[in-house]
């Protein structure tokens, strides 16, 4: 436990403490750094940033979509290699290509399936359906991000609730099914509330994974957020403001917001699935 | 089962503990005084064959100073935040690139250590490009010397060009929007065009020079965004004009691409305006494509084009500014940039290496060293960033038809000064 | 009657069961088929990739793209072995902390464990994009630039996992723990004894994503890595970016190359998330 603590302190905690210290001053960082008590004025600049509101709307609705998607299709997923299946061993390891895919690749992938004339417009048009410049159109540039992260990231909770359904003791549906209870009842009645506390964690995870969403539309924008902020993102700002402008101060208080948000979500979600302990 | 955990875990610490222990065990005498003095090079990727050369240009230079050893770092992505961070925690190289475009901010900032008490008669500093120079110079000092460059011109399809019956480039706008809706046809007649005229970037650093066609201005004098005025909008209101009443120019994602480079290569448009960098990655990459390249037509009867650039800058914390001056200028001296730029993959900025290469008789090179006489370099003072991402957010959704060219720029101006004053 | 409902339930069952592979053979399609298409490009031309053409069987198959990236690049195997020492310490420091911290979170009664949550929280939640110079700037100070332990000991424990493992662990039967007390076994012994060799499942995939975060990294490794010879894989192979044009072609190759071990480790700890119950013993 102390080791833990001690390099938890010193590079996650220590950098937060200083962070929040940076959110109270106006720092010259370049050419020796130098600091000016600022007050409250980071955090007065976060009202007067329209930027600010727009990227809150299009991160919120991208976690809006992405979370519950991307949960349900990894329990979806783990709880049907989890059934008897023949060859397992392969199924799961086909699953898990997207996660291992380096992020380099993932991009020219999705270059290659989401140009106007790649394979995702081809399918559409195969099957009648309307195609989209899902590359350069903003109304559907976000929901292109949307479905590239959820593919490459349910594999990982998938992973999750797989180790997790390992743990629920064969013996509980054993005397489900010897009191007449069929597969959907056991499924609602035993896999469901004993996963309570991973599902906490993956939509806990999730949420945090997908606030804190930046390479994809950092790649997808040049950096830039367009058009007209349509991929936008809090990190995304928060980047700018660390490293194009290099604004520390604000940063600091963009991120402050940006904790705030997804601490309270962690909370209320906390009473829902609640992560104390069944019995 | 529980043993085999606990055996590896601690294993894998044990092992990995001594292998840092004897890292620095074998680290620690290396470090000594007597070695030569080393020298750190910062710098970004590129292709294989361009690195092969620097690395060449390297190994002679340290032939040549024996006691000088050269320690080249790419610094593979995401460049300019490593060097700042770098910077800010004052482990940055001792020389590095430095991009024309974040030069004023840098060179404001008091970490580069101003060149001219270094220079000396031998050095022959009037050999370079005079606009060069200026872009790296801050309060009439001298702080980086440009390694190579390049302006942007006109290259054409010499294939498609002859199946429309036009046997030379556009020399003025107008005949390029002219030529452009020719060269936009559906060879196949499937109803969808296979071929469109010009490939454009909307994007701030190859626009820079229509803004200014008309009188308009990027930045101010204070170094705030001045863009939304008519004379600008006039400008680059022919760039979204062609593409959206034309219909005669394409963007890269229009076409599944990643770059107008790629889509000149494929045969997808006819024209693009792009730089010295695109020569040997079309030769390399569609050897059978036949292209010429002529000067950017004239807008509004003057001649325009960007000025793109980058310079070896001194790290004002090297431990060995001597030394660093050393490499610093071998790369940008005769000898070395000759060797540098002989094979094409960028241009000398001295106008000697210019000569005894004969780029200007390479009709492809040609309008590029042309260009550079009246070419606008790509700054914009020290906010040029914030300028940036503000226009190209903005110009884009121009593009795409959401909102008239004088609201976008209205707004991105605005957003930039509010950014802007916010920061100062 | 009985017998009418068993029929009907067989007959279900069969469909059921196709179904299930139907939609297993299309996902499957979902995720193998981007995967191989990244393959067959890493075999193709940079002018064939950039083509833009659907095609799967590359037409001018070369090794060129492996031969640039592993063959001539004399630092490989010194970048393959950097990354392996950092992925391997990073991995074994955080199966051994983050269980021992989860395990302190979700059973140990002691003063301020819900703030201690917070603070796991609150460390997560902070993009790496804040504490990124800060991190630098310590780093600086420990005079860890360009090191090993500048690559490894900040990523030494990771807050995601520490909470991953409190979930695991506050669902875990608590009178196994209340017998092995009562039969004169302390903390520790119970924690190595009873409750480490119970959570296989979970160290097996905390080991994978340990592993595959470690191999990885980027951002935290292109900062304070400065020479060649300290270079991790990602960042060795990633030079094929110029500043205006990329060299896909060798990304694609290294990029492939690179991938596989970490689909290696994946493929060896698969089979803890199969077994689990069955070797773990009587548990409940």
């Amino acid at each position: 436990m102390a080791p833990s603590i001690l390099v938890l302190g010193t590079f996650a905690i220590a950098p937060i403490f200083y962070a929040l210290f940076l959110s109270f001053q106006k720092v010259q960082l370049l050419g020796g750094i130098e600091y000016q008590f600022a007050g409250w004025r980071n955090f007065a600049r976060l009202v007067e940033d329209d930027r600010l509101g727009i990227a809150l709307r299009n991160t919120a609705e991208y976690v809006a979509i992405v979370v519950p998607t991307q949960t349900i299709l990894a329990l979806i997923l783990a709880v049907t290699l989890n059934a008897g299946i023949k060859g397992k061993n392969w199924w799961r390891i086909i699953y898990f290509l997207p996660t291992v895919t380096s992020s380099a690749v993932l991009t020219l992938i999705f270059m290659w399936i989401y140009n106007t004339d790649g394979l995702l417009n081809h399918f559409l048009a195969f099957w009648g359906l309307p195609t989209y410049n899902w590359l350069g159109d903003p109304a559907v540039a976000l929901k292109g991000i949307m479905l590239m992260n959820i593919w490459s990231t349910a594999p990982f909770f998938m992973v999750i609730y797989l180790a997790a359904l390992q743990d629920i003791p064969k013996s509980l549906y054993e005397a489900a099914a010897l009191d007449g209870a069929n597969q959907w009842e056991q499924f609602f009645c035993i896999t469901l509330p004993l996963l309570k506390p991973v599902t906490f964690f993956v939509v806990a995870i999730g949420v945090i994974g997908t606030f804190q969403l930046f390479d994809q539309s950092y790649i997808f924008s040049g950096g830039t957020g367009g058009p007209n902020n349509a991929t936008l993102t809090i990190v995304l700002l928060i980047y700018q403001a660390v490293f194009r402008d290099l604004q520390m101060g604000y940063a600091a208080a963009i991120a402050f917001l940006l904790a705030a948000i997804i601490i309270s979500i962690t909370l209320i979600q906390r009473q829902f699935l609640g992560s104390e302990k069944f019995d | 089962m529980k043993k085999e955990w606990l055996n590896f875990v601690f294993l894998a610490i044990l092992v990995a503990l001594l292998l840092i222990g004897c890292w620095n065990f074998v680290l620690a005498p290396a470090s000594d005084k007597q070695m030569p003095v080393s020298i750190r090079l910062g710098g970004w990727g590129a292709s294989p064959a361009e690195q092969t050369l620097l690395r060449q240009v390297l190994q002679d230079f340290e032939a040549k100073y024996p006691d000088i050893k050269v320690k080249h770092e790419i610094i593979a992505d995401q460049y300019m935040d490593v060097i700042k961070t770098r910077l800010i925690g004052e482990a940055a190289p001792d020389v590095f690139y430095l991009d024309i475009s974040e030069a004023p901010f840098l060179m404001s900032q008091n970490v580069l250590e101003p060149l001219d008490p270094y220079l000396t008669p031998e050095f022959d500093l009037a050999d370079f490009a005079t606009p060069l120079l200026e872009s790296f110079r801050y309060r009439e000092r001298l702080y980086g010397l440009p390694k190579d460059y390049s302006t942007l011109a006109l290259f054409y399809n010499k294939q498609a060009f002859a199946a429309a019956g036009l046997t030379a480039p556009p020399r003025t706008w107008e005949e390029l929007l002219t030529y452009a809706k020719q060269l936009t046809v559906d060879l196949n007649q499937d109803g969808r065009i296979d071929q469109y005229g010009c490939g454009v970037l909307p994007d701030l650093a190859r626009q820079v020079y229509k803004i200014e066609a008309f009188g308009g201005q990027l930045v101010d004098s204070n170094g705030y965004a001045a863009f939304a005025t008519e004379a600008a909008l006039q400008g680059l209101q022919l760039l979204v004009d062609q593409y959206r009443l034309d219909r005669s120019s394409a963007l890269p994602s229009d076409l599944g691409t990643n770059s107008v480079d790629e889509m000149f290569g494929r045969g997808k448009v006819a024209m693009i305006i792009t730089g010295n960098w695109t020569i040997p990655y079309l030769n390399e990459t569609f050897p059978d494509l036949e292209f010429g390249a002529a000067e950017v037509p004239s807008i509004n009867n003057k001649p325009g084009t960007m000025l793109f650039t980058v310079a070896y800058v001194m790290n004002k914390q090297a431990e060995h500014k001597a030394e660093a001056w050393q490499l610093i200028s071998y790369l940008t001296g005769k000898e070395g940039m000759q060797k540098w730029t002989s094979t094409g993959f960028a241009l000398p900025t001295r106008q000697s290496v210019l000569a005894a290469l004969g780029y200007a008789r390479d009709p492809l090179r040609a309008p590029l060293i042309a260009g550079i006489d009246y070419a606008t370099p790509w700054q914009g003072g020290k906010n040029l960033s914030i300028v940036a991402t503000n226009f190209n957010n903005q110009l884009l959704s121009t593009m795409l038809g959401e909102q008239p060219l004088k609201q976008a720029m209205v707004r991105a101006q605005e957003s930039a000064n509010r950014q802007i004053r916010a920061n100062e | 009657m009985a017998r009418r409902q068993l029929q009907f339930d067989n007959w279900h069952l069969v469909w059921f069961k196709g179904l299930i592979y139907v939609l297993l053979i299309l996902y499957a399609a979902v995720t193998l088929i981007p995967f191989l298409w990244a393959l067959s490009a890493s075999f193709k031309p940079l002018s064939e990739i950039v083509s833009g053409e659907i095609n799967f069987f590359p037409r001018h198959f070369t090794l060129e793209n492996y031969r640039q990236v592993f063959l001539r690049e004399p630092l490989f195997l010194r970048w393959f072995f950097n990354s392996a020492i950092v992925a391997i310490s990073v991995t074994a420091s955080n199966l051994l902390f983050n269980s021992m911290a989860g395990y302190a979170l979700a059973r140990l009664q002691f003063r301020g464990r819900g703030f201690w949550f917070f603070l796991v929280l609150a460390v997560l939640a902070i993009p790496i994009q804040v504490t990124l110079i800060p991190t630098f700037l310590i780093l600086k100070s420990f005079g860890w630039l360009n090191s090993y332990q500048g690559a490894i000991v900040p990523s030494m424990v990771n807050a995601t996992f520490i909470f991953m493992m409190r979930q695991f662990f506050v669902n875990f039967p608590q009178e196994l723990e209340e017998a092995a007390q009562l039969d004169g076994l302390n903390r520790f012994e119970i924690f190595w004894q009873i409750v480490l060799p119970l959570a296989k499942p979970a160290l097996a995939a905390q080991a994978v994503f340990v592993f595959m975060s470690s191999w990885n990294n980027f951002l935290l490794p292109i900062v304070i890595l400065f020479e060649p010879e300290m270079f991790t894989l990602p960042l060795g192979l990633n030079t094929f970016k110029g500043q205006y044009i990329s060299y896909w072609n060798y990304i694609m190759a290294a990029s492939m190359v690179f991938t596989l071990p970490a689909l290696g480790i994946y493929a060896f700890f698969n089979r803890y998330f199969i077994e689990g119950i069955a070797l773990s013993g009587s548990k409940k």
